[in-house]
């Protein structure tokens, strides 16, 4: 998977230079992220991915939703806040998108996700676009459409059948119970 | 031709009842009961409560067979989600959405919506056409308001443009004081000043005739 958060970047690294603009090729290693929604996907994401060093900012149109996120960060100014609606030009602009690497619309509403997603890749031309989504059918249209998908209830309950104890009949047939 | 229509509301039901007076056959998914419930007293079962940004919600209306999706919800994502799903699931031949933030409209093209219908852009447009273009300007009440000071800009394609003053047959009284250039110069309003195109008149016009004085400078050839 060509991931820009898995592999990062190496410092002076000319490889694929053509389409990287001037100030990615200079700041190494750290990507600025922007996620939609703080939710319980969002705030976590957040999370994770400023302890990776990255610079993140998260776009919630509600003020009272932004409590998931860890205060001191935020607080400290390590993890931005825009309040706006995220499925919007202005919000993204306010929020650096001219600047992003990665963008992660991780609201509870696929379609919100998929019109926000697809406004960062085409119209923003964001290099690295991902989605929350629930349904299996928006999940194969985004897919088609070059957006990277996550499915956090099928990553939940593909982990969960892993944990399952093994008895000697689904050791036979592995993967039958992860189906749904 | 059978056409799924997304959205009841304000926009949704009204267009339901005159494609059906047209002779089409329509089916209206709508989240809200209330909604359905008043669309099937008055057209008939012809409306379904679902999401139609899910993929369900268009099986169960028969969007396989539709020759088109009409999605006119207040809410812009879900228009798109229920174009691109009955496009990339059902192959449906036409999509067309409404697009009430105007600056979805520019994404949706993009990203394949068949025609986008901007109800912002719509609107302004209707009222622009209502208003005049070339408004009097009422600058100030004179002379215990028998007179009044006002201003109009020309129209580019008025009858008075390229006659002197002397060749405009004004209102009985007025007086014009100033004439301004589109590029900010003023003429002196003598008899041979020549009209140009976006001039703007300043004038002191009886108040009874200042609507005949607009007729006269802004009349088109």
């Amino acid at each position: 998977m060509n991931s820009a958060l898995a592999t990062g970047r190496i410092p002076g690294d000319p490889g694929s230079s053509s389409e990287r603009t001037k100030h990615q090729i200079e700041r190494n290693t750290k990507l600025n992220v922007i996620i939609v929604g703080a939710g319980n996907l969002g705030s976590s994401l957040a999370r994770k991915i400023s302890d990776m060093g990255h610079r993140v900012t998260v776009i919630e149109k509600d003020p009272r939703a932004v409590s998931l996120l860890p205060r001191g960060r935020v607080e400290s100014g390590v993890i931005s806040v825009v309040h706006r609606d995220g499925s919007t030009g202005a919000a993204m602009i306010e929020a650096g998108i001219a600047n992003a690497d990665v963008f992660i619309a991780a609201t509870g509403k696929d379609s919100l996700n998929g019109l926000a997603a697809q406004r960062a890749k085409t119209i923003f031309r964001v290099d690295q676009v991902m989605t929350a989504v629930k349904d299996a059918a928006a999940r194969s249209l985004y897919d088609s459409l070059g957006i990277i998908t996550i499915d956090k209830t099928a990553i939940a309950s593909e982990q969960l059948a892993e944990l399952m104890p093994k008895t000697q009949e689904n050791q036979e047939t592995p993967g039958k119970q992860t189906e749904q | 031709m059978y056409l799924v229509i997304v959205g009841g509301g304000k926009v949704g039901h009204p267009l339901a009842s005159s494609l059906i007076n047209e002779g089409h056959e329509v089916f209206v998914i709508d989240r809200d009961p209330g909604r359905v419930a008043v669309l099937q007293r008055e057209l008939g079962m012809i409306a379904t409560v679902g999401d139609a940004s899910s993929l369900r919600a268009l099986e169960d209306a028969g969007t396989s067979r539709a020759g088109a999706i009409i999605a006119t919800t207040d809410s812009d994502e879900d228009n798109l989600a229920a174009c691109q799903l009955a496009r990339s699931n059902f192959d449906i031949p036409r999509t067309i959405a409404v697009a009430n933030n105007p600056e979805n409209a520019h994404l949706f093209e993009l990203v394949g919506v068949d025609l986008v219908v901007s109800a912002t852009d719509l609107v302004i447009a209707n009222l622009a056409t209502a208003l005049p273009a070339h408004p009097l300007i009422r600058l100030m009440p004179m002379a215990d308001r028998a007179q009044e000071l006002v201003a109009v800009k020309l129209p580019a394609a008025g009858v008075v443009i390229g006659r002197t003053l002397s060749e405009i047959t004004l209102p009985y009284g007025t007086n014009i004081i100033l004439i301004v250039t589109a590029d900010g110069r003023t003429k002196t309003p003598d008899a041979d000043a020549v009209i140009e195109a976006e001039d703007e008149i300043v004038a002191l016009s009886p108040a009874n005739t200042t609507d005949e004085l607009w007729e006269v400078l802004t009349e088109l050839r």
